[in-house]
């Protein structure tokens, strides 16, 4: 569904990633790991348009993707970004609608927010409320109801745990899980290299710019030099409850 | 106590028309976080495009006043496409859009008169300078028209920002312009369209004042009032650049009347740096939060 290949991104004279070449199937969570100022947030921005790259290709369907952010969200691609960014001026639902912007068909944008509603029923009590209300696991709700009202066939979330309590945690990566089961493909960026690997179906690990190893995530997830360097502070596996109180 | 009420009105109308400027400036400050100087060049090129198309043209009123609206909102594009466009694709920091902002309002003023030239220029009378009579109160006809003209467009305004999808698009964009990108908002299109309103709205605000005052190159400087009041009210934020107008139009003449207008500039100028001062996000200024 997704190929990038041979992707390099410069910012100034910092050559942020050095040929990356990752792929996606339709259907599938695939995780991307790695460490602070690795490149994964450069990846996802460069995929969604917002940075240029300077060598490379990102093909998406069998065509080329233009390095234009809205015409990438009308194909099908969305990015819900690190740290949110939730329009904290505005209301959830107006938030949620805002995900929807280039849809015309009325009623699907309907049924998708009773969709997300019943996803995230947080949201639906709190529709009315300026988003910038919120607290940070709601905000991450909102973000991620937010790119899912644009309707993608791929969604890419760039670090949904970020910040969060453990048990907010463990939410978000079941719905993450739910959201698979909606008929969405995943590229999904994380630090909580645990959690990530339980989640997904395949992985890439990204050092400095490059991807250092890539396979099932299950098998990742045994590797010793991984335990060594992701898996250090190994995560209690917490039971995923779909709802929980925050 | 007549006299109050008298300069009261007088002070409302005043302030609406700084307010259809101000909110201009408030507009593009949202989105670009820049005070758009040549705003007021816009302004003027609105009141001189309703000189022409009423006297030379002989349009009707409303026809000459729509076109100078229409031609005004080209232009305040025209400015965006070839002073700021190429600092936006190159992240210039905002120095760059000021010192370029300046730039365009000299060329605009210099570019009118070497054209037209720097005589003034009085509006032909579209309606006779009879105030209506409200008991003991005279109220100006012009006057009325610059109120009813601008509350109409202010009210149109605020609709079209907190009721529509392009508003609602504006508003998420003046939040955080790569969020808005990511959800498939053409943040290009978005700024076009707040150079487009504001330019109109700047076009109209001119022609109200050309007929109350004079037309010349240096009439833009009026804008330096609205944007004390944008400041005032807190730059970006348009119920605070309206509210910040009229409180400032009212200012005005209750000095000008009860002092002499020569104190009049003297005090939006006092009032200006006592804001920059003590309050430096204006009554209603955007001072939203994101939270971790
Ligand atoms: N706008 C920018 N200008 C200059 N350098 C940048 C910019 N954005 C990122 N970088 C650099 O590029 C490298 C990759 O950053 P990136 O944000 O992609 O990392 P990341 O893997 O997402 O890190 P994190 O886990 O902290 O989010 C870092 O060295 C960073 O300092
Ligand atoms: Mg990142």
């Amino acid at each position: 569904m997704l190929k990038v290949e041979n992707l390099h991104v410069y910012y100034g004279g910092i050559h942020a990633l050095k040929g990356i070449d990752i792929s996606v199937e339709k259907g599938e969570i695939v995780t991307i790991i790695g460490a602070n100022g690795a490149g994964k947030s450069t990846l996802l921005n460069t995929i969604s348009g917002l940075v240029r790259s300077r060598e490379g290709r990102i093909i998406f369907k069998g065509s080329l993707l233009r390095p234009v952010p809205h015409h990438i969200v009308m194909k099908g691609i969305c990015q819900v970004p690190e740290g949110r960014l939730v329009f904290a001026n505005l209301t959830v639902k107006d938030n949620l609608l805002l995900g929807a912007y280039l849809r015309k068909d009325k009623k699907g944008i309907k049924k998708d927010l009773e969709k997300v509603y019943e996803l995230f029923p947080r949201l639906a009590e709190r529709q009315k409320q300026l988003a910038g209300t919120l607290s940070g696991g709601e905000q991450q709700m909102l973000a991620m109801g937010r790119g899912l009202m644009s309707d993608p066939e791929l969604m890419l979330l760039d670090e949904p745990s970020l910040g969060l309590a453990p048990i907010l945690v463990d939410t978000i990566f079941a719905v993450i899980q739910d959201i698979k089961k909606i008929g969405k493909t995943i590229l999904l960026v994380e630090q909580n290299a645990y959690k990530a690997l339980s989640t997904a179906d395949r992985a890439y690990v990204l050092e400095q710019g490059k991807i250092v190893k890539a396979g099932k995530a299950a098998d990742l997830i045994e590797d010793p030099t991984i335990q060594e360097s992701y898996l250090g502070q190994k995560a209690e596996a917490g039971d995923r409850k779909s709802e929980v109180g925050f | 106590m007549i006299q109050f009420l008298q300069q009261m009105i007088n002070g409302l109308s005043i302030g609406s028309v700084y307010a259809l400027m101000a909110v201009g400036y408030s507009l593009v400050y949202s989105i670009m976080n820049f005070s758009n100087f040549a705003h007021g060049g816009i302004i003027m090129l609105g009141a001189y495009f309703g000189f022409f198309f009423l006297t030379l043209f002989n349009w009707p009123f409303a026809v000459a006043f729509l076109g100078a609206a229409i031609c005004a909102a080209a232009l305040a594009v025209l400015v965006e496409r070839v002073a700021y466009k190429p600092l936006r694709m190159r992240n210039a920091p905002f120095l760059y859009f000021i010192i370029s902002a300046m730039g365009a309002s000299m060329f605009i003023e210099n570019f009118v008169i070497a054209t037209i030239g720097p005589t003034f220029k009085t509006y032909p009378a579209v309606f006779s300078r009879e105030p209506f009579r409200l008991g003991p109160l005279f109220i100006g006809r012009l006057d009325t028209m610059m109120f009813v003209i601008s509350a109409i467009c202010l009210a149109a305004l605020i609709y079209f920002i907190d009721f529509t999808k392009m508003g609602k698009a504006i508003q998420a964009t003046a939040f955080n312009p790569r969020a808005s990108a990511l959800m498939g908002i053409n943040t290009d299109l978005i700024v076009i369209t707040v150079f487009a309103i504001g330019g109109f709205l700047a076009g109209i605000a001119g022609v109200l004042f050309g007929m109350k005052y004079t037309v010349y190159p240096q009439i833009g400087f009026i804008t330096i009032k609205s944007f004390i009041a944008a400041v005032f009210g807190g730059l970006g934020s348009l119920p605070g650049a309206v509210i910040g107008s009229v409180i400032l139009g009212i200012l005005e003449t209750l000095i000008s009347g009860y002092f002499s207008s020569q104190f009049r500039d003297l005090i939006s100028f006092s009032l200006l740096i006592i804001i920059l001062v003590f309050r430096p996000i204006g009554l209603m200024g955007k001072s939203t939060e994101e939270k971790a």
